[in-house]
């Protein structure tokens, strides 16, 4: 495969984990604009682990993922009891605070006569474990799109599952579910909680492909750009920030054409598809229609 | 102690800057109870056209700052009618998400048209500074904190006591009864965006003349100050965002002097975290969130 | 003066109105009785230009004012009390008193200031409370400035949408007690009320609003005379 699809490919796939991070936490009705942090405390804590501790991929990926959910549950006991844009606000306010604490934050150890490990501004260089352990691009990129699709169908079996409904009822109206019964918070956690090890696994996933981070990276950019991804692809469905993704980076990345222009264009079409669709491309009208649609046809069939 | 006062000092007159976007914030946030994220870009934009005034015809001041204020508010119209007045009242989200893409826009615009990233703007006032006491003041600060009172004053008498600021203040406390007074919402809407972008522009003249030069970044750094300034005070309250604004203004030079630069936006942020967990309403707003609570508790 | 004829109003695909007719004469004091979600409020909402009907004609003096804009049609001398009384919580009174004469672009300061004073003698309690804030008043005290605030758009025809909704019942005298001197005073009323015994009192006309349509229409004693209504609205204590 070509190396450039390859290396597109494979972005696409991790910016995909925290644009369904984001996009779980607005099923429940909540905005977040600071799922970068939880991404940025994984790669950070992943890294950490393989790179400086000698830890095996796997288990630094584990580790990373457990942390930002840590974090994520953290952030949420407090936090989501605020309602609104207060929420929004306040995770903006955390996210923020990582990158700035990880651009002061430096842990070395001296490993082969060279200082690794993350060095405030500079950033953390040398998380070479894909590469020392020979792992191709191509490998790589199969890895990541493994694990998407693990939490694809994990997204899939949630829709149908009492959980799903329960979250999409949340963010339809707090009170009604908590008039059944349901404790509306408890479950914006767990929300909350999912959310954070999923964007811990692209941070996780993001550290080892670039082998460096710097604290920069996770700025509020990603953190908007990820939860607009899921509002261009559309709220109806896991596949709607997959396809929020896809358009920006696959589609206006590859238009050479308007390489200088990128964000003109982007930034007009968003505003005008946000006009006709505010609850983007894949809504859940057009969900629903598709897959009565689906069925029909697998009825055809038979 | 000294030192703490000089800070506090400091703090006071760059934050009346800060009070001046937490207003525009706050003016916008109030009307529609929607977030305008763009806000900081469209203002870095007609700053942009003040440096283009500036650089292409040499005039100085006061052009510049009608400049500024001009294209600003262009900007804001802009934003207004594509990303709030064209979505549906119901989709709050997707015009905050709609205004960060237009957010994404202007600030390419201003990369094409500008591409060095840094030019020169119109000092504000040479670099003196004037000594009271064991203090020093800086005559541009001055100059930004004697205009941002100026227009505060100003923007009081807008409200309370003219036809216009009756109907924007009725329009965000209640716009369904304020259609029954027959106000026409949309329209004020519209107005209630132009003058927050013409006092965006103003701050945005004053802020860039302190520094001498200009950035795309601006956007961006305008939007956080103004959202932090506005959240510490309390959404939709005016005299909230002018006390958010000094309050940030303070806590950054107390951070910066005793902690260090790095510090800074660090404390900043940790304390808006603290205020909304610990008090969501801000400074002003607590009132008005607890009445918001039990209304919800009622129901 | 007031004339609807074969009003549809509709909420996307769901039709509120299924073509109201109903008029309302200079003078009198309509009243208009229907269940929650029979379309009252939406039947207001349409009269004063906030929603647009979808078919039928909206007429007031004989002119045409369907699908006028909500200012236009408080110039043309229509306002409405809310529902719930909805005053601008964090103004006081007097400026909630002025925000109702907003659409009064002609009239010169001095006059709107007479009005005021005009409202402050009918309501004396407001007077005591002008720089009060708002909110901070009892329910009755909201409802009388309420109906002070509509009033201060010099209205012919007051539209009042269930002003007795959850106030106590010597408020609720009170209030009705208003909608007797304001008729007396000349101001024609359309009541939209779910309190039949009262509006029973006052009222010269009725009409029944049920799931869109006009089901009764008929004076105070034709009304006390229905059996469906008899028994639905004034009931008696046995079936209640």
């Amino acid at each position: 495969m070509d190396p450039y699809l390859v290396s597109v490919l494979s972005n696409i796939g991790m910016i995909s984990f925290i644009a369904l991070s984001a996009y779980l936490l607005l099923l429940t009705g909540e905005i977040s604009f600071g799922q970068q942090a939880y991404f940025a405390i994984s790669a950070y804590g992943s890294g950490i682990a393989t790179a400086m501790w000698g830890w095996p991929f796997w288990a630094g990926l584990l580790w990373g993922a457990t942390l930002a959910g840590l974090a994520a549950t953290l952030v949420a006991i407090p936090t989501l009891r605020l309602r609104g844009l207060y929420f929004s606000i306040a995770t903006l306010a955390f996210a923020e605070m990582v990158r700035l604490v990880f651009e002061i934050f430096t842990y070395q150890v001296e490993i082969d006569g060279e200082l690794v490990g993350p060095d405030g501004s500079d950033g953390f260089r040398d998380i070479r474990y894909i590469y020392d352990s020979n792992v191709t691009a191509f490998e790589y990129m199969l890895v990541i799109y493994g694990l998407l699709a693990l939490v694809l169908i994990g997204f899939f079996v949630l829709e149908r599952a009492r959980l799903g409904s329960v979250f999409r009822m949340i963010g339809e109206d707090p009170m009604l579910t908590e008039m059944q019964g349901l404790n509306a918070t408890a479950y914006k956690v767990l929300a909350a909680a999912m959310a954070g090890v999923i964007a811990g696994i692209g941070g996780g996933l993001y550290a080892h492909l670039t082998t460096y981070v710097e604290p920069k990276i996770f700025n509020v950019m990603l953190g908007v750009h990820s939860l607009a991804y899921g509002l261009i692809g559309g709220l109806g469905t896991a596949l709607g920030p997959l396809l929020g993704v896809g358009i920006d980076i696959g589609f206006l990345e590859s238009i050479r054409a308007i390489s200088g222009y990128r964000m003109i264009v982007f930034g007009g079409l968003v505003a005008v598809l946000l006009i006709i669709r505010p609850r983007g491309i894949l809504d859940e009208a057009t969900v629903h229609w598709l897959r009565r649609r689906w069925r029909r046809w697998i009825h055809a069939q038979d | 102690m000294v030192d703490f006062i000089q800070n506090c000092l400091d703090g006071v007159m760059v934050g009346s800057s800060y009070a001046l976007l937490a207003i525009g914030f706050t003016l916008i946030f109030g009307v529609m109870r929607r977030l305008n994220l763009s806000y900081g870009p469209s203002i870095m934009l007609g700053a942009f056209v003040g440096t283009l005034v500036y650089l292409e015809f040499q005039m100085g001041g006061f052009a510049v700052a009608v400049a500024t204020v001009i294209g600003a508010v262009l900007a804001g119209i802009y934003v207004e009618r594509l990303c709030f007045w064209a979505i549906r009242q119901g989709a709050a989200v997707a015009s905050m998400v709609s205004s960060f893409a237009i957010w994404m826009q202007l600030e390419e615009i201003v990369t094409v048209f500008f591409p060095e990233r840094t030019y020169p703007f119109p000092p504000l006032a040479d670099r003196t500074a004037i000594e009271i006491g064991p203090f020093f003041l800086k005559l541009e600060n001055l100059i930004m904190f004697a205009c941002a009172a100026g227009l505060t004053v100003l923007l009081q008498v807008l409200l309370y006591r003219t036809r216009f600021g009756l109907a924007l203040r009725a329009v965000s406390e209640n716009p369904r009864a304020a259609r029954f007074m027959g106000i026409n919402i949309g329209r004020v809407t519209f107005w209630a965006f132009a003058l927050a972008s013409a006092l965006g522009g103003v701050a945005a003249y004053l802020i860039i003349g302190t520094d001498a030069q200009i950035t795309p970044l601006f956007g961006l750094w305008a939007t956080f100050k103004g959202l932090i300034a506005m959240m510490l005070g309390g959404m939709g309250s005016i005299p909230g965002a002018i006390l958010g604004g000094l309050l940030l203004g303070v806590v950054e030079a107390q951070s910066t002097w005793y902690l260090g630069t790095e510090y800074r936006d660090l404390a900043a942020y940790a304390l808006l975290f603290l205020f909304l967990v610990f008090r969501p309403g801000g400074l002003m707003g607590q009132v008005a969130a607890e009445r918001e609570r039990a209304a919800l508790r009622r129901v | 003066m007031l004339e609807v004829q074969d009003v549809v109003t509709a909420y996307g695909k769901i039709e509120a109105l299924k073509g109201v007719t109903l008029r309302v004469g200079e003078g009198q004091i309509t009243c208009l009785l229907g269940p929650n979600g029979a379309g009252k409020t939406t039947l207001m909402l349409t009269i004063t230009g906030i929603l647009k009907p979808r078919r039928g004609s909206v007429r007031f003096h004989d002119k045409d004012i369907t699908g006028q804009a909500p200012g236009g049609i408080v110039r043309a001398g229509i306002a409405l009390v809310p529902e719930n009384r909805l005053v601008f919580p964090e103004m006081t009174v007097a400026e909630n008193l002025r925000a109702g004469a907003y659409s009064r672009t002609g009239s010169a300061a001095s006059e709107i200031a007479n009005d005021m004073e005009a409202m402050y003698n009918r309501f004396p309690r407001l007077r005591e409370r002008s720089t009060q804030m708002a909110g901070t008043l009892s329910g009755g005290e909201q409802q009388m400035l309420s109906v002070a605030r509509a009033l201060m758009a010099r209205p012919k025809l007051l539209l009042m949408d269930e002003p007795s909704l959850g106030l106590a019942p010597m408020i609720v005298e009170e209030i009705f007690q208003i909608v007797r001197d304001l008729h007396k005073d000349g101001t024609s009323i359309f009541l939209v009320e779910q309190n039949a015994h009262m509006a029973l009192q006052v009222a010269h006309h009725f009409y029944l609003l049920e799931q869109g349509r006009v089901t009764f229409d008929g004076t105070p004693g034709e009304m006390a005379e229905d059996e469906v209504i008899q028994r639905a609205y004034l009931g008696t204590r046995q079936t209640a």
